[in-house]
């Protein structure tokens, strides 16, 4: 008998988790920016060391918060927009119970000290297998969905999904190539300037693909339903689609300037990075303009207002990190507090942001509810967020930019005129602020949790969201 | 050929593919699919939010 009704399980179980490992990684993140300016505030305990919860910093919110995000608005909006229920289910709860495996052994593995070495990867070879099992179980669930949907078109949102799901594949498979040695080490299967080079293909496309295209699938369909319109331009999300994720993937070099990576490679990643401004912004246009005539929304709603600042921030940190590719920009930038401003201006601001107005227009409707329990409580994350970011970047930018310009200073002599103790007392001041800032975002966070909380408390578990039959005959 | 013929090829390949999108998402014969396409969120009855039942 055909389903009449959408499954709605695995996305509450994703959303709840979304907004827990949020917090766990958010949490990790203010204690890291604590130890930066009080090295001893974890006694010395080597789980706790910043070596090791910088990884489990990085995991939890790429691929916990974000990860967790993105299957349930994808499961989501793979349904609505298909009108069918999710194929494979199974597979699909699997595809839970398998993905928070994995959080869960990052979180025991890397304070260990298990750690490949390969940033935003550092998961050992037993985790990658793991990984790749759920991941094309995601696949599977995905377009396999896609393949029985009732509806003629595909929506942009789940070309998104799609190339996303495809290309963080390919990634994983290929930058985890490795050899294992014991069930806790392993080496990489690259060396010298190959592996530097296919680790930032990886990185940078992990970047571009999981934080990126991925995202913009989940602003191309809350967008348009919050603000009540449909989008702005549909065929310039066609280009916006092509153009993205064709460019996105040779901009990798450019974490590589001024190293051992062939000349011309470092210039090809700087070009690919320039023009990667031109279909960002096109995207960014796309999603604010669809607000065109609904303006007014924006006072009185602040879950728009988290969909909008989100992509001012994607608008910002869009052209920071082109411009940030320039050689001589980078010469600058590298190495320095900047190029962590610059990822947090897009973490936070863009993936963060969006993902939270995305969850309070989900997680009521899942909950049988029509809206949040409290909408002063998200006029209240929100700004606390937006002022949290701001703090947070502008520390670092000030911070990047001094640290940049004091490592290159010379004497006549051509010795160097600070020592690094010096500039890291230069940083002390913004290490501060950028502390401040994140745990606002932190503080904000926790309000989201009470809200949703009270939301699921007061609401009921929609287990039976009808698909439309009208369309079907 | 040399490596700058073989940038200024894969250049122009680039360029062409880049107005073959443009042209294909642009065109009047595809408007109206495109059109259906970006309604799709709407499609649907947002009834679900009075329908829950209690776990």
């Amino acid at each position: 008998m055909e389903a009449t009704t959408y499954n709605y399980k695995v996305v509450r179980q994703f959303a709840i988790m979304t907004v827990v490992w949020g917090i766990v990684g958010m949490l990790v993140g203010v204690l890291l920016a604590a130890q930066l300016i009080w090295p001893d505030l974890t006694f010395g305990i080597e789980w706790l060391s910043y070596g090791r919860l910088r990884p489990l910093h990085t995991n939890a919110v790429i691929f916990a918060f974000g990860g967790s995000a993105m299957f349930a608005v994808s499961y989501y909006i793979v349904q609505r927009t298909c009108q069918v229920r999710l194929w494979a289910e199974k597979l699909a709860a699997f595809t839970f119970w398998g993905w928070t495996l994995v959080i869960v052994l990052a979180a025991v593995t890397l304070p260990l000290g298990y750690t490949s070495s390969k940033e935003y990867a550092e998961l050992e070879w037993p985790i990658d297998i793991l990984i790749t099992v759920v991941w094309v179980s995601y696949a599977l669930v995905f377009f396999g969905t896609i393949l029985k949907r009732k509806t003629k078109h595909i929506y942009v949102s789940n070309w998104f999904f799609g190339a996303y799901i495809l290309v963080i594949a390919i990634l994983h498979l290929v930058n985890s190539a490795e050899l294992p040695v014991t069930m806790t080490k392993s080496y990489s299967a690259y060396a010298g300037v190959q592996d530097a080079m296919v680790q930032w293909w990886y990185g940078h496309n992990a970047v571009g693909f999981f934080l990126t295209t991925a995202f913009l699938g989940m602003m191309y369909y809350f967008i348009p339903k919050q603000a009540g319109r449909p989008i702005y331009s549909y065929r310039l999300s066609v280009v916006h689609f092509w153009s993205l994720n064709f460019i996105y993937m040779w901009a990798g070099p450019h974490h590589l300037q001024y190293t051992a990576l062939p000349d011309w490679a470092q210039s090809l990643g700087m070009v690919f990075s320039l023009m990667l401004l031109a279909p960002s912004w096109g995207g960014m246009m796309n999603g604010i303009m669809t607000l065109s005539g609904a303006w007014h929304k924006l006072r009185t709603d602040p879950i728009l207002k988290f969909m909008v600042t989100a992509l001012s921030f994607y608008g910002m940190s869009t052209f920071e990190g082109p411009m940030m590719s320039i050689k001589t920009v980078n010469a600058l930038s590298h190495y320095t507090e900047w190029t962590i401003g610059h990822v947090h201006s897009g973490a936070l601001g863009w993936v963060a942001m969006i993902t939270v107005g995305s969850m309070y227009y989900l997680i009521p409707r899942l909950f049988g509810r029509e809206s949040m329990f409290s909408t002063k409580l998200i006029e209240w994350h929100f700004w606390l967020s937006t002022i949290g970011v701001v703090l947070y970047i502008a520390a670092l930018w000030i911070a990047g930019v001094a640290q940049g310009l004091m490592w290159r200073a010379a004497n006549a002599d051509g010795t160097l005129t600070y020592s690094f103790a010096q500039v890291l007392n230069t940083m002390y001041p913004f290490y501060g602020i950028r502390l401040l800032g994140g745990t606002m975002f932190f503080a904000g966070m926790l309000i989201m949790a009470y809200n949703v909380w009270q939301t699921t408390r007061q609401g009921r578990v929609v287990n039976d969201a009808p698909i439309p039959q009208a369309v079907h005959a | 050929m040399d490596s700058g013929t073989v940038s200024g090829i894969v250049t122009v390949i680039f360029i062409v593919v880049f107005i073959g999108i443009v042209w294909w998402a642009f065109s009047k014969g595809n408007k109206q699919r495109f059109d259906d396409a970006g309604k799709l969120p709407f499609d649907e009855d947002d009834t679900e939010a009075k329908q829950g039942d209690k776990q």
